[in-house]
């Protein structure tokens, strides 16, 4: 069962890093870009790594998530 | 009973990962994304739940809780950003 599940999550993660490549929108890709680490945490936690799943969960799900928001926000107002 | 409820769970959760992603993938708005990495954030606290029944190792739930706190936060951010607020 866990190993059925493990796969699951790295089938997400190869399709969301796909997604954050193709997608024209910028918001829906740095969101699937966000979901790539969020899955990638999970998996942490299936390796027996909980302090590396947290510091992943915090900074790539996150923090990278909010200040890529930001930085599309500034660039698009100096356009 | 408890492995019965478990597999159950595995199942619910299986489905629920699949049909997020294909909500994920189809999804023709940023808002339908924003909704489906929602639940797919909902479901991973669940799946490390679950684990820390199935190890036995009480301490993947902190990794839970931060989970919770910062997709919240996560979610909170994009929203203020469709609406112009960042």
């Amino acid at each position: 069962m866990i190993v059925l599940l493990t796969l699951l999550l790295c089938g997400g993660i190869l399709i969301s890093g796909v997604l954050a490549v193709q997608l024209d929108s910028l918001v829906s890709a740095v969101i699937s870009a966000g979901l790539a680490s969020l899955f990638a945490a999970v998996v942490y936690v299936v390796l027996a790594a909980p302090d590396v799943a947290m510091t992943e969960a915090s900074i790539g799900s996150g923090l990278s998530t909010m200040i890529f928001l930001y930085a599309i926000r500034k660039t698009r107002d100096e356009d | 009973m408890v492995d019965i409820v478990i597999n159950i769970a595995f199942v619910l959760i299986f489905f629920s990962i699949v049909f997020g992603i294909i909500r994920l993938v189809i999804g023709p708005e940023t808002v339908d994304r924003v909704v489906a990495i929602d639940l797919l954030t909902i479901i991973a606290i669940a799946v490390i739940g679950l684990l820390a029944h199935l190890a036995n190792r009480y301490i993947y739930l902190d990794v839970a809780l931060v989970y919770g706190l910062l997709s919240f936060l996560g979610v909170l951010a994009v929203a203020r950003f469709l609406e112009k607020g960042i």
